[in-house]
């Protein structure tokens, strides 16, 4: 009955507007400056940089993690600033992440694990005593089938390589139902051949399900490949924003402020001709 | 054979030389000892002044008398209730309580600071202390005892469960908060799996404790074993007074194996 929750989403993604966005943190660091961006419904954009680019910053931004001090984030119909306590609790039902570290809890089992994506919908009670409901059990066992490792369901979190664990981390994201799936870094932690595993599973779900999907990628060759659209991130300002297609010698190195190196990209082999 | 150094190697550091500050730091631990001892007026003299009338008493000790035994078993029995009861009830508060004494769970700073207040009043009264208030409020017997086992074990747990938590990963908190869950709700979920093997361990380890305080708490008439140390005590009974020290050391013994094996089982 609840069968295609999960396979046809009930609504389609949500649109992420940066308008004049900047963020500065406490420390007077400033992580973003004059931001403005305009990612429509069902976007898949990979977002590149060096390290302190502003990536992550970026990223935390739209669900609220980082505070924006400056401009205007709308993500769907939803103004971000000043957004607080049970609206942006609600905001951030709608938006899926997935982090560099898995971020799961690992003495835990993968299904438990999933069900967190189902927690702003689950009375207190209830998480109290671990008593899930069956339609969030079954949509969290759909999300598990989708990204291919539903027969772990009832393993130990820890018991899994990285790969299932990034796998599972998608699968906790899918179960909120989300609009937009945010990944800061997913493949990270991995090696070459499961880093594009996880991104073939995020591709997938933009491409069937219609989730905007954001994604801060460090190798060039995999934003170029995955990433419809590629935004370059230099201190904090966006230096370029355009097709991955058409991003050449020269836009890499207004990104990068250099010529590519193999160590830009995962697989050792030339991706600039 | 090859050389294993490189062709130009860089200098090797001299050894650097530590016998001073070494020397410094034994010497201020000797002066401050020796001060400590001035101080409280200790006289060694005094040990072998009174050795006359400490060596009836040491004769009496080194016999102890197992018939006794008989008649300690409803206080052995009554020690180990009170450890188990206070043990239940103490981590019970506990737990909830150590996610509001952590900064990692909590994220309402006045809340945290009341809770961590509170929880440092309660642990700086001494358990013998407590027993001694809990005896003037409740009368003697297990129930003061009780009472003050669980005060005494509050303090520690919620310290250190407060402690394991500051330390965790919080990844699956975060990604929690991240999917629109209230810090309650991302605790219950991401956390609470996370310390429990710290909380079992420590709940182990209060219970150890509680064995031997629940014999010291009994002096100021707070049930268990100790009302009978303090009842042999009081009648010069010494040949007793042994019996049941060696009872208590049985008793910690047979827990501190029962509780290395549970901790293997259950903190893998």
């Amino acid at each position: 009955m609840e069968r295609n929750r999960v396979n046809n989403a009930e609504r389609t993604g949500a649109s992420i507007r940066f308008n004049d966005v900047g963020v500065t943190y406490p420390n007077g660091y400033t992580g973003l400056r004059d931001v403005n961006l305009s990612i429509e419904p069902g976007e898949m954009v990979a977002i590149v940089g060096l390290s302190g680019a502003g990536k992550s910053t970026l990223i935390r931004a739209i669900n609220g993690l980082v505070p924006i001090t400056d401009g205007q984030i709308t993500v769907g119909d939803v103004e971000l600033r000043g957004l607080s306590g049970r609206r942006l609790r609600q905001l951030r039902s709608e938006v899926g992440m997935v982090f560099q570290s898995f971020n799961l809890a690992k003495r835990t089992s993968v299904i438990n694990n999933v069900l967190m994506g189902r927690l702003h919908h689950t009375a207190a009670w209830r998480t109290l005593l671990g008593a899930w409901s069956k339609d969030d059990v079954e949509l969290a066992m759909q999300a598990l089938e989708r990204v291919e490792i539903v027969q772990k369901a009832y393993a130990n979190a820890s018991e899994l390589s990285g790969g299932q664990q990034q796998r599972v981390a998608i699968a906790r994201a899918l179960a909120q139902k989300p609009r937009v799936i945010l990944a800061d870094e997913p493949t990270a932690s991995l090696d070459p051949p499961t880093s594009h595993v996880v991104m073939r599973d995020l591709q997938q779900i933009n491409a069937e399900l219609g989730i905007t999907v954001v994604v801060n990628l460090h190798f060039l060759d995999l934003a170029r490949r995955y990433g419809q659209r590629l935004i370059g991130l230099r201190g904090g300002e966006v230096v370029y924003d355009g097709p991955g297609s058409e991003a050449d010698e020269s836009v890499f190195e207004s990104i990068y402020g250099r010529s590519l190196t193999a160590e830009d990209v995962l697989d050792a082999r030339p991706v600039v001709p | 054979m090859t050389s294993i150094t490189a062709d130009s190697p860089a200098t090797r550091p001299r050894k650097p030389q530590t016998w001073p500050r070494t020397l410094v730091v034994a010497g201020i631990v000797v002066a401050l000892t020796v001060w400590a001892g001035i101080a409280v007026k200790a006289d060694l003299g005094d040990l072998i002044r009174n050795g006359q009338n400490a060596a009836g008493t040491l004769i009496q000790l080194v016999q102890p008398d197992y018939s006794f035994i008989v008649e300690t078993l409803p206080a052995v029995l009554e020690t180990v209730q009170m450890a188990v009861i206070g043990t239940a009830i103490s981590i019970t508060i506990a737990l909830p309580v150590s996610f509001l004494a952590s900064r990692a769970t909590n994220p309402n700073g006045v809340v945290f600071g009341i809770v961590r207040f509170i929880m440092n009043v309660v642990r700086s009264i001494p358990d013998l202390l407590y027993a001694a208030i809990f005896v003037t409020v409740v009368g003697t017997g297990a129930l003061s005892g009780i009472m003050a086992l669980v005060m005494f074990n509050l303090g520690i747990m919620v310290k250190l469960i407060s402690e394991a938590l500051d330390g965790l990963d919080r990844g699956g908190q975060e990604a929690a908060l991240a999917s629109g869950a209230t810090w309650f709700k991302a605790n219950k979920a991401a956390m609470l799996s996370e310390v429990a093997p710290s909380y079992i361990s420590q709940t182990i380890y209060v219970l150890e404790l509680n064995i031997r305080a629940s014999a010291v708490i009994g002096l100021v008439g707070a049930g268990g074993l100790g009302m009978l140390i303090d009842k042999v005590r009081t009648f010069y009974q010494y040949h007793y007074l042994s019996t049941v020290i060696l009872e208590i050391l049985v008793l910690v013994i047979a827990l501190e194996l029962l509780s290395s094996y549970a901790r293997k089982k259950l903190v893998r």
